[in-house]
């Protein structure tokens, strides 16, 4: 399968007289992978939640593949292969991890040979001895990727991830590498990744965007970006004292 | 002996009835996160109808009780697509939409066909003689009915993709709609069949109990205690609930006599709730 191209076009969302974000505009194209970061409040999870179609921009268009799909509902986006994972844990949870897979196999309309590469996964994920469980019985880890399983199996062309390893021990964070480079692998999809832990950003995005405040404070590659001057202040906040200085 | 086996007998036939409206009113609830303050108002709708073809249009009994069925679940679906939906999200308003619903629809059938309760028969009678027990030939037939219906919401719902993907709503809609699962289209289908089967019940009960404007008011009360008793949200928890409520009510009532029997029947849900909050089958934490 041939990965997707977002295009994001001078999209701005307000919630009343609050501006989340302003006429943001990027691009990733098929097969990308492209970071976001930026401090708490910049509107990273508003933004995947206006690309995913859960919320209607104020202003401003998306086009997948060349085609608008601005303010299309989640439903059908997902359909058409743009696909969003969820910062806190998201999955069936009164159904076990098998049903949780089945259902979404059966739901996104993928093939049940898809089962095959998702073995592979989950061992890796060490969710294959524990695929009768139910899935709110897991350790918050397991539910966490098996929620980024769940998408998975709706064979992306465009993964919008949010926070993919909040709430992941250091050790289980590299299953999100594996994660990304298998749903690449396999389905060739670009993905936008929005997280703060910039050792994996670093890892996974050859790219990335600063957000701050709802504006692009910054684009280019994590080297060049992360050593920023501003990039730091608006991580790490500027002191009175510095602002006074400058 | 015989008095005991006898009120066993009318428990279960209660039982069937009671999960029958109970099943659409935890369906509701479990799958939207609504509280249908209007069930009642279907099961009384779906009695009317069904008066209403068989006394004035002169439809076989059997047909007025698929149109009833039909109908109500027609309102249902129309009554999400255009009200409920607006609003899902709003538990709040959601009540108070389902409660002026009740309002309204009690209060046009009074308009239509008066304060008083209509000859409304149902149309087989007698009793069928198995030992020493006398069984009344309608409540065999509408037990029967009920828990054919019971079974069929259970294939609906376990065997069947609409039941999967209703399911899959109910545990998390935000998750069931980045799988591609479609709410706005599958909400109101719930809605339909659950008030389907308020009006199903009412078209089948009101000829033995009685037909009258306000009949629903009980029913709703007895639907919210059974849903709760059983776990808010539960298919399999309302099921256990409405028979374990059914057969309370039927022993209190033959032992106990009426206004004990329903004491009983509240102080039992009182301790179940004591001892377990979420309902004999409630999830502690739900999704939905």
């Amino acid at each position: 399968m041939q990965g997707g191209e977002l295009r994001v076009e001078n999209i701005s969302k307000r919630f009343g007289g609050l501006r989340v974000f302003t006429d943001l505009s990027f691009k990733i194209a098929p097969a990308e992978i492209l970071g976001v970061i930026g401090p708490n409040g910049a509107g990273k999870t508003t933004l995947i939640n206006v690309i995913c179609g859960k919320l209607a921009p104020s202003s401003g268009q998306i086009l997948l593949d060349g085609r608008p799909v601005t303010g299309k509902p989640v439903h059908e986006l997902s359909r058409r292969g743009l696909v969003r994972s969820f910062q806190q844990t998201n999955t069936f949870k009164s159904a076990t991890v098998r049903e949780n897979l089945s259902r979404a196999i059966r739901f996104s309309g993928s093939p049940i040979s898809i089962w095959d590469r998702l073995t592979d996964l989950l061992k890796q994920f060490d969710l294959a001895p524990r695929l009768d469980e139910p899935s709110d019985k897991l350790p918050y880890g397991m539910q966490k990727m098996l929620g980024l399983l769940l998408a998975y199996t709706t064979r992306p062309k465009v993964l919008l991830l949010d926070e993919p390893a909040a709430g992941l021990e250091r050790r289980e964070r590299t299953q999100v590498d594996v994660f990304v480079k298998a749903a690449q692998a396999d389905f060739g999809c670009s993905v936008l990744i929005v997280e703060h832990d910039m050792d994996l950003i670093r890892r996974l995005c050859p790219q990335i965007l600063v957000l701050d405040a709802g504006h692009l404070l910054a684009a280019g590659t994590p080297e060049d970006v992360l050593s920023r001057r501003d990039v730091i202040d608006a991580y790490m906040g500027v002191g009175d004292d510095e602002e006074a200085a400058a | 002996m015989n008095e005991f086996i006898s009120a066993g007998l009318i428990g279960v036939s209660l039982g069937a009835q009671y999960a029958l409206l109970a099943l659409g009113f935890t369906l509701i609830f479990g799958i939207l996160g609504v509280v249908n303050f209007a069930h009642g108002g279907f099961y009384v709708a779906g009695g009317y109808i069904a008066y209403g073809f068989v006394s004035h249009l002169g439809v076989p009994y059997v047909i007025a009780v698929l149109l009833a069925t039909l109908a109500t679940g027609a309102i249902g679906y129309l009554f999400e697509l255009f009200l409920v939906e607006r609003i899902v999200e709003d538990h709040l308003a959601t009540l108070m939409l389902t409660l002026g619903l009740y309002l309204t629809m009690s209060t046009g059938v009074l308009v239509a066909f008066g304060p008083e309760s209509p000859q409304f028969q149902f149309p087989i009678s007698g009793s069928l003689q198995i030992g020493k027990f006398h069984l009344p030939i309608e409540n065999i037939v509408v037990l029967s009915i009920c828990l054919l219906a019971i079974a069929t919401v259970y294939l609906l719902m376990y065997k069947t993709d609409f039941g999967r993907a209703l399911r899959a709503l109910a545990d998390d809609r935000q998750v069931a709609a980045a799988q591609g699962l479609r709410p706005r289209l599958l909400f109101p289908l719930a809605f339909g069949v659950a008030c389907g089967l308020a009006g199903l019940t009412g078209a089948l009960v009101t000829p033995i109990l009685s037909l009258a404007p306000h009949v629903g008011d009980p029913v709703l009360a007895t639907s919210f205690l059974i849903v709760i008793l059983g776990g808010l949200g539960s298919i399999g928890g309302a099921t256990i609930a409405a028979f374990l409520v059914g057969l309370v009510e039927a022993y209190s009532s033959v032992y106990l006599g009426g206004s004990k029997g329903a004491l009983a029947l509240f102080v039992l849900v009182l301790i179940v709730l004591v001892v377990r909050p979420s309902g004999l089958f409630g999830r502690e934490v739900r999704g939905a």
